[in-house]
């Protein structure tokens, strides 16, 4: 493999002297403050949600007679809902149900998007096709996508992973393709393909590893972005199918009560931000590190 | 292939990072303090029938109202009941229209009187009365409106009783006899739910395009998914009214938008706020809450009855026993109602306490009944419409049937789809929705509600003696000892039987401003403005 960060001159140790191997931007960026905080909140919610069954007092659908009780309310932590199910057991069950969603349908995207990528990258008609069709699903906003998917399918987990899935395969395919063209003209492919390697080989074991930088940071912010989706989705009514927790679901149920019990709508609130913040500042920092 | 140079995606700047933090924030903020703003003092106690519509100043002329509703008007369904059906007696009028003690009183009739034999009844109808479009309301107009209802087409729920009017014969343009098969005790049931619509346009009416009436307004503008304008019919038969100039019905599907509207004063009168929500309107000093204590509506669990093991009567009665009737009134509805096992409220005639508790809160004996129709564990699907209310009657069901081992499936599904299954008879195992019908004749209720239909019901059971009964009930007198007698058979075949599982009669919750008085309704929900005014 050819990597563009071996070929420039690498910077002297000051003690040894010698070259001093340059650190990975990866690692560089997780020892940011930004990425430290970044990725220390993200951790806190997967854990959080990992761990939702032991952490959990409760069953996440197990109705009560409480309704609406208060925090600090004896056995629930976070108070009760409207039909006094355990708002902590929901919050985190919501997070593990938006986690699984959010972790199937990114990669799932990403994967589908690269594949595209690659494709279009052989053939010229290949690539004609492939970017109409992203122009298609780009020409749908989001919310739309999902309507119109739902209405197909109905509400529910697999739609939910469709549609985000679906928005994120032009993003991704779009991003890899432009890396792509990039680094097709650089003078590392031409050496290589003077040495007769084959078309495929420089694809995969050249081009792709020098344009997949950009791919790992649009894979945190996608993530922001599904978390975003799929709350939108549930909010909307058109997401997981109840009585099954999702952050959006729990606080779309919540809108009603908040003057009455704004405790309802605080727990998937403030999990939201914390989500989308650790990942946005995990998405930036090692935006800075590839680009330095 | 324009781009030249791979380009790191643009990760969240910091201020992008900071403006996502704060969108959650702000999304809180914005929610208490609009809320807030409007909770400041103590809540109003529910009223009973109508108390908001008694007129406490003179009458203004004037203004318009805006109605928040959770659906849209479905022309298709314009001569059935249909989950929206609040502008029929604003566009239209009826032949009668039921007092407090379900006595008919004159609209477009003004009087009436059987004959002896019961086969025929005579109507004097309105003089002076127009259509919007200013032809004059005849004798002709009724009998194509009862014709009309006996259309298939029309799918109205009491077609069963139109059916029965099998000839006409008129006397001028302002009398009509309408002579009947065979007695019934429903009549003006029918008076009171069929409308009286423009023959010559009716075909226009049924897709939304025109819709010619008699009413106090008329029909200006439909946007589909946004609501109905109605300007004040000026040459409307009663003189002097409607007082209001125009009337909005608005669209809001969303429960806390729906709210939110009536307590920033956009919208002034809803009959659609979830019933749990209504305590966060008893405590907005502007709004008052009425509730019509005749019901206008009921909720159930529905069951199709060729779905095994469903089509077993014990494991129905299983399923009766398991649900927590006064939770799902306290919590769903609010408390606004009466948990029940029958269908009828409290002023209907067939009403009775022992009908009401037949089945209470049992899971132990429920199980027991599940185990002795050799069942331990069931799957079974419950459709529902996607609307708050509507989803949490649902989920508060599938949480008492998982407590006896039925494990329920969830399928949200939007109200026009529902309402289509419903009289298609296209559901699957389980369903809940509210049924209407039964704050008329009893007989009404299982001759005309799909659910009930003797003939023809969503449940698709069958069974000669509840036909036999019903029958019996229908074309018997209206009063007496047999007229009990066999309301109280019906209740009991339908509380054995349990193909439809009352859980809590709902009277219609009217939430209006206190500004605005003289608002009614009749039996079917249909929305009587006559006298309505807002107070300056």
């Amino acid at each position: 493999m050819t990597t563009l960060a071996a070929a420039q001159k690498a910077p002297l140790d000051s003690r040894t002297g010698k070259p001093r191997r340059p650190r990975h931007p990866y690692r560089a960026a997780l020892a940011t403050a930004r990425g430290r905080t970044g990725l220390g909140l993200v951790l806190l919610v997967v854990l959080a949600g990992l761990l939702a069954p032991l952490l959990a007092g409760h069953g996440p659908t197990d109705q009560s007679a409480l309704a609406l009780a208060g925090p600090g309310t004896p056995g629930h932590p976070l108070g009760t809902d409207d039909l006094g199910r355990d708002l902590l057991a929901r919050l985190l069950h919501g997070i593990r149900a938006d986690l699984g969603i959010i972790a199937v349908a990114v990669p799932l995207g990403a994967v589908l998007g690269c594949l595209l990528a690659l494709a279009a990258a052989c053939h010229p008609l290949a690539d004609t096709v492939v970017q109409r069709a992203f122009d298609l699903v780009l020409a749908f906003p989001g919310l739309i996508l999902a309507l119109a998917v739902t209405a197909i399918l109905g509400p529910g987990r697999v739609p939910v992973i469709l549609v985000i899935a679906l928005a994120e395969i032009p993003v991704f395919g779009r991003l890899l393709r432009t890396g792509i063209l990039v680094q097709r003209g650089r003078e590392y492919v031409t050496a290589a393909r003077v040495g007769g390697t084959s078309g495929g080989r420089i694809l995969t074991r050249h081009i792709l590893p020098n344009a997949a930088d950009p791919l790992v940071v649009q894979f945190a912010v996608s993530l922001t972005v599904a978390v975003f989706i799929e709350g939108a989705m549930s909010f909307l009514g058109v997401g997981v199918r109840p009585p099954e927790p999702t952050l959006g679901a729990v606080l779309s149920q919540s809108m009603p009560y908040l003057a009455q019990a704004p405790h309802f709508a605080a727990g998937p609130l403030v999990t939201v931000t914390a989500l989308v913040l650790g990942l946005s500042l995990t998405a930036e920092a090692l935006s800075r590190e590839i680009r330095r | 292939m324009t781009e030249t140079r791979p380009s790191t995606p643009t990760a969240p700047t910091r201020r992008a990072t900071l403006r996502a933090a704060g969108g959650g924030a702000l999304l809180l903020g914005l929610g208490v303090t609009g809320c807030r703003s409007a909770v400041s003092e103590a809540g109003s106690p529910a009223g009973e029938a109508g108390e908001a519509g008694k007129a406490s100043t003179e009458p203004r002329r004037g203004g318009t109202l805006s109605v928040a509703v959770n659906a849209d008007f479905t022309p298709s369904l314009l001569f059935a009941q249909s989950a929206q059906s609040l502008q029929q007696r604003l566009i239209y009028n009826t032949l009668t229209r039921y007092d407090d003690r379900l006595k008919p009183q004159p609209e477009l009739a003004t009087s009436w009187e059987y004959a002896k034999d019961g086969r025929s009844l005579t109507l004097a109808l309105r003089t002076g009365v127009t259509f919007h479009d200013g032809r004059p309301f005849t004798a002709d107009d009724v009998i194509f409106a009862v014709e009309n209802l006996q259309s298939p087409l029309r799918a109205a729920q009491l077609r069963a009783t139109a059916a029965v009017v099998t000839g006409f014969e008129k006397r001028g343009d302002h009398e009509l006899v309408l002579k009947l098969a065979h007695p019934v005790n429903n009549l003006f049931d029918l008076f009171e739910f069929m409308i009286i619509a423009d023959r010559n346009s009716v075909e226009d009416a049924v897709t939304g395009k025109r819709l010619n009436g008699t009413g106090p307004f008329r029909l200006t503008r439909w946007s589909p998914g946004s609501g109905l304008s109605l300007r004040r019919n000026e040459t409307y038969w009663r003189p002097g009214r409607p007082y209001l100039d125009g009337v909005e019905l608005r669209v809001v599907p969303q429960a806390d938008a729906l709210l939110s509207s009536l307590r920033t004063g956009q919208s002034q009168l809803s009959f659609s706020v979830p019933g749990k929500n209504l305590s966060v309107v008893a405590a907005t000093p502007e709004l008052a809450i009425s509730q019509y204590s005749t019901g206008g509506g009921a909720v159930y669990l529905g069951v199709n009855t060729t779905v095994a093991p469903l089509d077993d009567k014990t494991v129905r009665q299983a399923l009766a026993w398991a649900i927590d009737r006064e939770r799902i009134l306290k919590q769903v509805l609010g408390g606004y109602g009466l948990a029940s096992a029958a269908p009828w409220p409290k002023s209907s005639p067939a009403f009775t306490e022992a009908g009401r508790t037949h089945y209470t809160h049992n899971p132990g004996k429920a199980r027991e009944l599940l185990r002795s129709a050799g069942h331990t564990r069931l799957d079974l699907p419950l459709l529902h419409v996607n609307l708050p209310g509507e989803t949490a009657v649902a989920e508060a069901v599938q949480y008492d049937l998982r407590q006896i081992g039925v494990h329920v499936t969830l399928q949200p599904t939007d109200s026009a789809a529902a309402q289509k299954n419903l009289i298609s008879q296209n559901m699957p195992g389980l369903w809940t929705m509210g049924h209407g019908f039964a704050q008329v004749q009893p007989s009404t209720l299982a001759v005309s509600a799909y659910p009930f239909n003797e003939a023809k019901n969503t449940s698709r059971f069958r069974s000669a003696a509840y036909t036999k009964v019903v029958r019996e009930a229908w074309t018997g007198p209206a009063e007496g000892a047999r007229a009990n007698a066999l309301r109280e058979k019906i209740t009991d075949t339908l509380l054995d039987e349990a193909f439809i599982i009352d859980l809590a009669i709902r009277g219609s919750v009217q939430v209006s401003a206190r500004k605005l008085h003289g608002v009614t309704l009749n039996k079917f929900t249909y929305l009587n403005l006559d006298d309505a005014y807002l107070a300056g």
